[in-house]
């Protein structure tokens, strides 16, 4: 949808300063072609609090913006300029297509239950209300035996006899909001896009890199990546990046990293003890990844316990 | 220092690298002593203020270097690679790191992204 046959280029959108892709295709391209793998951070609306299955909007990298941006796969989006303000036509129209979506739902509803042979038995109906008047039975006895106290809280919970009969099901319809705001009327992404880095930051949009650590961050990434590897976060291991050799779903990592934003910039032995160490132990080398900054270049030396000693 | 028995081999850098000295002096010994090498000989690394160890495991016909330094030392990742040039750039160099009570750890360092061993 995003990707327009005149423009390739993915369309990241900024919110914030961090850069979401809200679709899946374009999920998919960054993932296969481009060898990046972002973070999902959408959660499901009725579960918000879970964090095992996540899925659209992905967040990038800052490193992984800055690489597609630079070489020219993808362009930011100011995705809050981006939604303009609707005119009371648009929203008329938009508004009539839901109804007609509602009433397309119903009708579907109204069809299939027609249709559908009757679920339950009429012995099987009796028995339901059997069972359940049997249950409020047993509720009405332990609701006495509570005592007037606990009586006057759940009178709270408890509807009272009057009030309004829950909604029949033949008016209840789904609602469905758009992941991507791209099919809005009032979404034009052509005048907030930047298709450089350093015009995005003009538009105070973005920020990165914005000093030398992280511009040898975004170096040490690139060169990783040129060299093949795919990276994912490194605070698991204590790092700045995990470095796998393939895509992480078919690849252990095997290295873990670190960016040293100068030849000069410290590095205690101890650090070279505790990453050798831990690299060791989880079958990785450890990667100290030395930036110049002068010369844009990249060079690497790999730790591992040495056996003895 | 001077009455042992290896001070004569390292007496040529000893003095030479003060602050580099102990690290220098036990890490021979370990290899020396400990760890067993044989055709250890000290090479001096002035870029890097101190002398490296080159010796081979026992049983095995590669040279290989070690560099000491002290666990109080700082370093960078200059440094290190001076000591490989140094060196004229070995695959790897094992940094011997020291500390106050004797106690000695090796490091091995590689040039490049080199895979871990499987």
């Amino acid at each position: 949808m995003s990707t327009e046959a005149s423009d390739p280029r993915i369309h990241l959108r900024v919110a914030n300063k961090k850069a979401y892709v809200w679709d899946v295709e374009d999920i998919a391209t960054i993932r296969s072609k481009h060898r990046l793998c972002g973070v999902f951070t959408g959660t499901l609306p009725h579960l918000s609090q879970q964090n095992l299955f996540l899925g659209v909007p992905m967040v990038l990298l800052p490193e992984e913006v800055v690489l597609l941006v630079e070489n020219g796969f993808a362009v930011l989006i100011d995705d809050p300029k981006a939604h303009i303000q609707p005119s009371v036509a648009e929203l008329q129209r938009w508004n009539s297509k839901e109804k007609e979506l509602a009433q397309f739902q119903l009708s579907q509803l109204t069809t299939a239950l027609g249709t559908s042979p009757a679920v339950m038995s009429e012995e099987a109906i009796k028995k339901r209300k059997e069972r359940e008047l049997k249950r409020q039975a047993a509720a009405a006895k332990a609701a006495e035996a509570q005592g007037a106290l606990a009586e006057a809280d759940s009178s709270i919970f408890t509807p009272s006899e009057n009030a309004a009969p829950p909604p029949a099901t033949e008016t209840q319809y789904t609602v469905v909001i758009p992941a991507s705001s791209t099919s809005f009327e009032w979404y034009n992404d052509s005048t907030c896009l930047h298709s450089s880095i350093q015009s995005a930051k003009e538009a105070g949009i973005w920020e990165y890199p914005s000093n030398l650590h992280e511009r040898a961050k975004c170096g040490v990434f690139r060169g990783l990546w040129e060299q093949g590897m795919y990276m994912g976060g490194g605070i698991k291991f204590g790092g700045d990046y995990l470095v796998y050799p393939g895509d992480p779903l078919r690849y252990h990592a095997h290295f873990s990293a670190t960016v040293l934003e100068s030849p000069t910039f410290s590095l205690t032995p101890m650090e070279i003890v505790a990453h050798g160490r831990l690299g060791t132990v989880t079958k990785k080398s450890h990667l100290l990844c030395g930036w110049d900054d002068g010369k844009k270049e990249v060079s690497y030396l790999s730790i591992e316990w040495a056996g003895f000693g | 220092m001077q009455a042992h028995p290896s001070y004569a081999a390292l007496a040529h850098v000893l003095p030479k690298y003060p602050r580099a000295a102990g690290s220098l002096f036990q890490a021979y010994n370990d290899i020396l002593l400990v760890q067993q090498w044989t055709d250890v000989k000290v090479i001096d690394l002035e870029g890097v203020s101190r002398a490296a160890i080159a010796g081979k495991k026992p049983s095995t016909d590669v040279t290989l270097y070690v560099v000491p330094c002290s666990l109080a030392e700082t370093l960078s990742f200059g440094w290190l690679t001076t000591a490989f040039t140094l060196l004229s750039d070995p695959a790897e160099v094992f940094l011997a790191i020291t500390s106050d009570d004797a106690s000695i750890v090796y490091y091995k360092l590689s040039r490049g992204i080199v895979k871990p061993q499987v």
